[in-house]
C-alpha cells in the first residue's frame, strides 16, 4: 500500500513537472497574467482610483477587499473553534494556593487559603508553579522590547497601504509581543493585563469593524464594501474614501489576528482551562 | 433598492448574525438562538426573493459587483437560476435544521451554546458564499469557512470524535489544496479569476496542457472534499462520532454544495467544450460514480449502527449525482441538480430522525434500535417516510430525481456510451439494497423485543414499552421536513423548469455570449 501511495505520488510529481513546459515563460511581460487586462489595469489605475501608492494593498484590501474580509473571518473561525473544542471549565478552588520564588535563592514557597504577599516586594516573586522559573534577566530584557514591538507593530498597521505591511503582519507582530510576555512571565501575567473576555471582545470587535465598513457602505447606498459611498460621511472626496476605508478594515484585521493568535497560543499551552501556562 | 443587494445580504446576515451571537454568548447566552435564527431567516427571505427574481429575468444572471468594482477586476456575486435554486434549499434546510435542534445542542453541547450557534452560522455562510460566487478564489476563501467551522462542529462529539475530524481535516484540506492549485494552474493560463471572464479566455486558447492539468486539480480536489467512493474514507467517521445537530447540518449542506460546485465547474468554467472533449475521461468518471453507489451501497450493508448506515448512504447518493452530472446530456444533468435540492431535505429527514433517537435511546447500534416503534411512534413513522423517499418511491421526491437520472442513463448508453448502461444498473441495484437496508431497521425496531411465550389466549406476550418520544421541537422539525419530502415530490415540474431555465443557457454555446455580456459588460 506504502509503493502504491509512493509511486501515485511520483506519478503525480512527475505530471505536474511535466505540465510546467506548458507554462508561458518565466518573467515573460507577454504572460497571460501579465499581459490581460487585469494586472494591467491595477499598474495604470491604482492610484486615480483608490490614492493608494501601495497596489498589493489596494487588490488585498479594496479590488478583492471581500476575500480579504473572509480571510479575516477565516482566523476568527479559527480562534472561536479552538475555543469551542479546547476550553474547559474545571471546578476551580475558591482560595487557590499561591506560589512565590525568593528571587535571591530560587526557593519557592507554597502559601496556603489564598493568602498573598505583597506585589511590591522585591525579594518575592509570585509565580504560576514550582516547575516554573523566575528569571530576573530574560522578564527584565523583555519587558524592555515589548513596548517597541507593539510600537512597531503599531507603525506596520499604520502604513499598510503606503509602504510593506498591513493588519494582518502588524496584527501577528503586536500579537507575538503579547506572547513574548507570557514566555518571558507566565500565562498569568498575561491574563491579568488581557483577560479572555477582553480578548475575545477584540476578536469580534476586529472582523465587525471590517464587516461594518462594508455594511455602511451598503447603508449609505453603495455595494458592500465600496468605499466610494462612505466619502460623505467622512468628509473625503470619495477617492480619497478608498484610502481611508482601507485604513480602518486594516484595523480591523490587525485586531482580530492579534487576538486569535493570543487565544489560541493560551487555550494550546494552558490545556484549555486558561489557568496556567507552560 | 434592496432587492439589489439580495445576493449580499443572504451572506452578511449570517456572517454578522455569527458575530453578534459571539458577543451575546459572553454577555447573555439565552439570546443566542433567537439572535442565530433570525440572521439565518434574513437569510433564508432574501434568498428565496432573489430566486424569484432571477427566475424573473432568466436566462440573463444577476451580477452583484462586491466593493462597486466591476468584473473582471473585482469579485462579482453571478447568481442564475441553478446556483439560486441551491441557494435557497440549503439556507431553508438549514433554518429548519437550527430551529429544530434547540434542545439537542443544550443536550450535547452545555456551557457552548453560544459558539457552536456561531459557528453553525459561519458555516452556513461559508457554504452560502460558495454557491453565490462567481470568482474561482472568492469560492476558495469561503471553502475555507466552511471547512474550519465543520471541523469544530464535527470534532466536539462522542469518543472518538476527536480523532475522526482530525483525519477529516487532512483529507479537507488536502482537497482545498489541490482546488487551489488548479486555480493557480488556471491563473496562470488566463490571467483572470473571474468565473465567467475565465470561461471567455479559455474558449480563445482551447484546452491546452496547462488547461487540462487545471481541471483535473480542481476535480479531484472537489471529489475529496465530496467524498466520492473511493476518497471517501474521512466521511463515515467524521460524521458518525460527530454530535447530533452538527451531523444534521454539515451532513445535508456540504456534500450537495460541492456538488454544486462540481457543476459549475464543469459548466461555467471549463465549458461543456472542454468538460466533455475527451470521451474516455467522461466514461471513466461515469463508471467510478456507478462504482461509488455500488461500494457504498454494499458497505452500508455492512455498517451496524443507524448513523453509520446513514452516512454510507450519503456518499452513495454523491455517487448518483457526480455520475449524472457526467453523463454528458440535459436529462442526466437535470436530475443530478435536482438529486441536489431533493438529496438535501432527505438527509436533512434522515439525520433529524436520527437525532430525535439519539436523544431517548442509549446508542443508535442496531442493538439499542429494538423497540424504536412503541417508544417513539412519531419520529419513526417520519423516519418511514424519510426512508421510503430514499429508495424513490413515488410520490416522494427521491422517485423523481432517479427516474430524471435513470432516463439521461439510457440517454447517454443510447448515445453510445456504455458507462450509461452501467450507471442506470448501478442505480435500480442501489434503491434495491436501499429496500434490503431500511427494511432491516423497520424490522429491528418493530419486531424486536421478540415476544416471551403465549398467555391464556394464545395471544404473544411483548414486553410493554412506554411511549418517550423526542421533545416536541425535535418532532416538529421532522415532521416539517418529511412532510416536504412528498410537497417537493408534487412540485417536480415546478422545480425542474427552474433547474432547465439554468442548466440550459449553460449547455447551449449559442447564449454564452448573453452570459459573457451580462457578466463583463464587454
Amino acid at each position: 500500500m506504502k509503493i502504491l501511495a509512493i509511486a501515485l505520488c511520483l506519478l503525480l510529481g512527475g505530471a505536474l513537472v511535466f505540465v510546467v513546459g506548458d507554462f508561458p515563460d518565466w518573467g515573460d511581460p507577454m504572460s497571460p497574467p501579465n499581459d490581460y487586462r487585469l494586472s494591467k489595469h491595477f499598474i495604470e489605475n491604482t492610484m486615480e482610483e483608490t490614492s493608494v501608492p501601495n497596489i498589493v494593498t489596494a487588490v488585498l484590501a479594496d479590488y478583492r477587499g471581500f476575500d480579504t474580509m473572509f480571510e479575516t473571518a477565516v482566523i476568527f473561525t479559527a480562534a472561536l473553534a479552538c475555543f469551542f473544542l479546547l476550553r474547559t471549565w474545571g471546578r476551580r478552588p475558591s482560595k487557590p494556593d499561591n506560589v512565590y520564588m525568593h528571587l535571591l535563592t530560587g526557593v519557592h514557597v507554597r502559601l496556603k487559603h489564598g493568602k498573598t504577599l505583597s506585589p511590591q516586594s522585591r525579594t518575592f516573586a509570585r509565580v504560576e508553579s514550582e516547575i516554573l522559573r523566575y528569571d530576573l534577566v530574560t522578564s527584565t530584557v523583555c519587558r524592555l522590547m515589548i513596548p517597541f514591538i507593539q510600537l512597531f507593530a503599531l507603525y506596520v498597521v499604520a502604513h499598510g497601504h503606503h509602504s510593506p505591511g498591513g493588519g494582518f503582519q502588524g496584527g501577528v507582530i503586536l500579537g507575538a509581543s503579547f506572547l513574548l510576555l507570557a514566555i518571558s512571565h507566565d500565562l498569568r501575567t498575561l491574563r491579568e493585563r488581557f483577560p479572555e473576555v477582553k480578548l475575545m471582545y477584540l476578536l469580534i470587535a476586529g472582523i465587525v469593524l471590517y464587516s461594518g465598513v462594508g455594511f455602511a457602505c451598503m447603508i449609505y447606498g453603495g455595494n458592500f464594501l465600496e468605499y466610494e459611498a462612505l466619502g460623505p460621511l467622512m468628509g473625503v472626496t470619495p477617492v480619497m474614501a478608498h484610502s481611508l476605508g482601507i485604513l480602518f478594515v486594516e484595523i480591523g484585521v490587525a485586531m482580530t489576528v492579534m487576538a486569535t493568535m493570543i487565544l489560541i497560543y493560551n487555550y494550546i499551552s494552558s490545556l484549555g482551562t486558561y489557568e496556567r501556562g507552560l | 433598492m434592496i432587492s439589489q443587494q439580495y445576493p449580499a445580504l443572504l451572506i452578511i446576515a449570517p456572517l454578522l448574525g455569527a458575530f453578534v451571537v459571539a458577543v451575546l454568548s459572553w454577555v447573555d447566552k439565552k439570546y443566542c438562538f433567537g439572535m442565530a435564527v433570525a440572521s439565518l431567516a434574513a437569510a433564508t427571505v432574501s434568498s428565496i426573493l432573489l430566486l424569484i427574481d432571477v427566475v424573473a429575468q432568466a436566462p440573463e444572471p444577476i451580477v452583484y459587483k462586491l466593493g462597486g468594482w466591476d468584473p473582471p477586476f473585482g469579485i462579482s456575486y453571478y447568481v442564475d437560476s441553478l446556483n439560486a435554486l441551491v441557494l435557497a434549499v440549503i439556507s431553508c434546510v438549514t433554518l429548519v435544521n437550527l430551529g429544530t435542534v434547540r434542545t439537542a445542542v443544550n443536550k450535547e453541547h452545555p456551557g457552548k451554546e453560544g459558539s457552536f450557534y456561531a459557528l453553525y452560522l459561519l458555516a452556513v455562510t461559508g457554504h452560502l458564499g460558495m454557491v453565490v460566487t462567481g470568482d474561482a478564489f472568492n469560492l476558495y476563501v469561503l471553502l475555507e469557512i466552511a471547512a474550519l467551522s465543520g471541523y469544530a462542529l464535527l470534532g466536539m462529539g462522542h469518543r472518538r470524535a476527536a480523532f475522526s475530524t482530525l483525519n477529516y481535516l487532512f483529507m479537507g484540506t488536502i482537497g482545498a489544496s489541490f482546488y487551489l492549485l488548479g486555480v493557480g494552474y488556471l491563473y496562470i493560463q488566463t490571467g483572470s479569476l473571474n468565473m465567467v471572464d475565465i470561461a471567455g479566455i479559455l474558449t480563445q486558447t482551447g484546452a491546452t496542457m496547462t488547461v487540462l492539468t487545471a481541471m483535473s486539480l480542481i476535480f479531484i480536489g472537489v471529489l475529496i472534499k465530496m467524498a466520492l467512493f473511493p476518497m471517501h474514507a474521512w466521511l463515515p467517521n467524521a460524521y458518525t462520532h460527530a454530535s447530533s445537530p452538527a451531523s444534521s447540518l454539515i451532513a445535508p449542506m456540504t456534500t450537495k454544495v460541492m456538488v454544486y460546485v462540481l457543476i459549475r465547474m464543469m459548466l461555467t468554467v471549463f465549458t461543456p467544450d472542454i468538460t466533455f472533449s475527451m470521451p474516455p475521461v467522461t466514461e471513466t468518471m461515469v463508471w467510478l460514480a456507478s462504482a461509488a453507489i455500488v461500494g457504498c451501497a454494499l458497505l452500508a450493508l455492512s455498517a451496524r449502527n443507524l448513523k453509520r448506515m446513514l452516512t454510507y448512504i450519503l456518499i452513495a447518493e454523491v455517487g448518483y449525482m457526480v455520475g449524472g452530472a457526467w453523463l454528458g446530456n440535459t436529462t442526466g444533468m437535470t436530475g443530478a441538480v435536482l438529486h441536489i435540492v431533493n438529496d438535501a431535505a432527505m438527509t436533512l429527514v434522515m439525520f433529524l430522525a436520527a437525532a430525535c433517537m439519539a436523544y431517548r435511546l442509549k446508542s443508535l447500534d442496531f442493538d439499542d434500535l429494538k423497540g424504536a416503534f412503541s417508544k417513539m411512534p412519531f419520529t419513526m413513522a417520519f423516519f418511514v417516510l424519510g426512508a421510503v423517499a430514499m429508495i424513490g418511491v413515488p410520490p416522494t421526491c427521491g422517485f423523481f430525481s432517479k427516474w430524471y437520472l435513470l432516463l439521461g442513463g439510457v440517454q447517454a448508453g443510447n448515445a453510445g456510451m456504455f458507462g450509461g448502461y452501467v450507471f442506470c444498473g448501478s442505480l435500480i441495484l442501489s434503491s434495491l439494497i436501499n429496500v434490503v437496508l431500511f427494511f432491516r431497521v423497520f424490522e429491528i425496531a418493530h419486531f424486536e423485543p421478540l415476544a416471551q411465550g403465549v398467555d391464556d389466549h394464545g395471544h404473544p406476550i411483548r414486553p410493554k414499552i412506554p411511549m418517550e418520544e423526542a421533545p416536541p421541537t425535535l418532532v416538529g422539525g421532522l415532521a416539517l421536513t418529511a412532510v416536504a419530502l412528498v410537497v417537493l415530490g408534487l412540485f417536480t415540474s415546478d422545480i425542474v423548469d427552474v433547474i432547465e431555465a439554468g442548466v440550459l443557457p449553460l449547455l447551449d454555446p449559442s447564449l454564452t455570449d448573453t452570459i459573457f455580456l451580462a457578466v463583463t459588460g464587454s
